[in-house]
């Protein structure tokens, strides 16, 4: 597959061309929360007189999924009946909802059950009598120019209220976009961070070599970012998302090179030694990256704005794939200073080092979760790479995936919900994503070799 | 008398020759044609020998990479020290590197398939360092070694065999300059 590199012109297109009308009508988000403590606060004081079972709660992933019902998307009176974009709105939204872990669908085999739905005299009962506490009516109108608008009304089925409403207009090949953009204002409504527009940056090995990719959250609309023909590798986003950090060995040597993907200028950053996993900090100023240009691989401080480094590990050991906590605050890496590759925390400035991992020989490849609460990695026993989370609240340990081939470099989603991951499960490395807790593992990738993802991160 | 003797001994000679003629001719021999071989013999053309001095000479910088002149050490599972069985071939490579002192070589630093992209990296280079630091302790010129790790992104063999991974744990040595 060879595309020119036009590489940005579509990510402008999404800004520009993408016009969003959205007005917000009632707040309805504020009485969801107290609802869900209330209901928290039942559940625990019902455990305490119970006083036989032990209830854990955790607020939230404690919280119960928010039951929704989708029915299909209605055409506007003046609209041409595009079906195949009202089917791709409606099955790229309801994937999106289903994969939050904040929503879940109520079955579309239920509808039936009950009488058609009509947008313009909704019958609330039928609906709360297959359990919907949330009702979305769709309308999508296309005109004859190739664009569309779609319309959502979002009603809170119990107390037969609208809850807010979205309007958007765009371009037709933007309709997966346009399901998005709704999945992130039901995110967004719920007061939680939107996910569904964020993107994954990645290698691909094609025949052209392994070069920079970006896609969707959901593997769909792949666009090729580098066209060097060296090998690129361990690409990352910037804090503002808008330029990428990647190595290639474009001298003969793995050097950094940070890629504006709206301008599209390439910089160098590095100079002699290996230079790589570079990963940006959250109040976007500085990076953290693996060089050895002082003779040894250690985790060095870069200014962004200044250039000057700073060197944060000292040790004849190898010292590597740093990573930020989501404060800013501190830094997460890997080191072999006894003996076998071992997780490490330390303070932004390299002082305070503290260990992570204490069993097994090798471990790699940290991530911290966008809410602090957690640090994935991978670790390698008897031969086979699987992720592992760390929870810093519980200080427990739990495995994610388990016989099913060699699996590497996890990232996660804005939300912290969810990790994208490399795995050659199937023979050649794709890419796949889980939940938090190991769920859900899906396959996004399937053309070539993909590795090395790194999921947008949401700072602001 | 004599005369006699000598006719019978001719006739008996005649009637027994006869005799075995017949029987002969009854099982008529088939008689090999005769075939002369017809060999030269084989001419010795002499090798030229060349020198170390005529193949550097000789050789471009391609051709003596492709003839592995300076030969890959390999390395045991997770580790970057050298290993004893391979010291002669450093032994032999500084000797090369030292009677062309010239010379420039690129240490490329690679890892077999059993580690992650980052570790590996820092692994790859790490061998190719230890590489060239036992080089020069051999009185090769640090200047004239550069080094670069590959990680796992390129493997010499395919496989899932120790065989395999033995072979990818490697230090290669790459000629950059004559």
């Amino acid at each position: 597959m060879k595309i020119k590199p036009t590489q940005q012109s579509w990510i402008r297109a999404l800004d520009s061309k993408f016009k969003i009308c959205s007005k917000k009508l009632t707040n309805f988000k504020i009485c969801y929360k107290a609802l869900m403590i209330l209901a928290a606060l039942a559940l625990f004081a019902s455990a305490l007189l119970s006083g036989q079972e032990e209830i854990t709660i955790r607020i939230k992933e404690g919280m119960p999924m928010i039951p929704v019902a989708l029915p299909e998307f209605q055409f506007a009176e003046t609209s041409l009946p595009n079906n195949e974009i009202k089917n791709m709105i409606y099955e790229t939204l309801w994937k999106d909802l289903e994969f939050s872990r904040v929503f879940k669908l109520v079955p579309r085999e239920h509808y039936s059950y009950i009488s058609r739905f009509d947008p313009g005299a909704i019958n609330f009962k039928d609906w709360a009598s297959i359990q919907a506490n949330i009702l979305i009516s769709g309308q999508l109108e296309t005109t004859a120019d190739e664009r569309i608008i779609f319309s959502i009304k979002v009603y809170e089925v119990n107390s037969a209220r609208f809850v807010f409403g979205r309007n958007f207009g765009g371009k037709k090949d933007l309709s997966r976009m346009i399901a998005h953009r709704v999945a992130d204002e039901m995110m967004k409504h719920f007061g939680e961070k939107p996910l569904f527009t964020s993107k994954i940056v990645y290698i691909s090995e094609t025949d052209a070599g392994q070069e920079v990719y970006i896609m969707d959250y959901d593997g769909f609309r792949p666009t090729r970012i580098t066209f060097n023909n060296y090998i690129d590798m361990l690409p990352s986003w910037s804090a503002d998302n808008e330029k990428i950090i990647y190595t290639a060995y474009r001298r003969l040597n793995p050097d950094l090179y940070m890629f504006d993907i709206y301008s599209g200028k390439t910089e160098m950053l590095s100079a002699g030694g290996v230079n790589y996993a570079a990963d940006w900090s959250p109040n976007a100023e500085q990076i953290v990256y693996t060089s050895s240009k002082d003779g040894n691989t250690e985790i060095y401080l870069r200014d962004m704005k200044t250039g000057q480094e700073k060197r944060l590990t000292f040790n004849p050991a190898i010292d590597t794939s740093p990573c930020w906590s989501p404060n800013g605050r501190e830094i997460a890496f890997t080191s072999q200073r006894n003996g076998t590759p071992q997780i490490y925390v330390m303070d932004a400035e390299g002082s305070n080092i503290r260990r992570i991992t204490t069993e097994g020989s090798y471990h790699d490849s940290s991530a911290w979760s966008p809410d602090g609460m957690r640090i994935a990695y991978v670790s390698r026993i008897e031969g086979r790479f699987d992720i592992y989370v760390y929870n810093l609240k519980s200080n427990s340990i739990i495995k994610l995936t388990e016989n099913a081939g060699r699996n590497e470099n996890p990232s996660w989603s804005p939300d912290a919900r969810h990790l994208v991951f490399s795995s050659n499960r199937s023979g050649r490395y794709q890419l796949y994503l889980m939940d938090y807790d190991g769920r859900n593992v899906r396959q996004i990738t399937s053309a070539g070799e993909n590795k090395m993802p790194k999921w947008q991160k949401l700072y602001k | 008398m004599k005369k006699l003797v000598v006719l019978f001994v001719v006739l008996s000679f005649a009637i027994l020759f006869n005799a075995c003629g017949k029987k002969a001719a009854k099982v008529a021999p088939v008689r090999e044609p005769v075939v002369e071989k017809v060999e030269e013999p084989v001419t010795q053309v002499e090798k030229p020998v060349l020198s170390e001095e005529e193949i550097f000479q000789q050789k471009t910088i391609e051709e003596l990479n492709k003839d592995q002149i300076l030969k890959k050490i390999n390395f045991d599972f997770d580790r970057y020290q050298i290993r004893e069985d391979m010291k002669p071939i450093l032994q032999d490579n500084a000797n090369w590197m030292l009677k062309f002192a010239g010379v420039n070589v690129l240490i490329e630093g690679h890892c077999d398939e059993r580690g992650t992209i980052e570790y590996n990296i820092a692994l790859g280079e790490k061998r190719a360092e230890a590489a060239k630091n036992y080089l020069a302790s051999l009185g090769v010129k640090a200047a004239n070694i550069k080094i670069v790790s590959y990680g796992k992104s390129k493997p010499l063999v395919q496989g899932v065999d120790e065989a395999t991974y033995f072979q990818n744990r490697r230090a290669e040595f790459v000629i950059t300059k004559k």
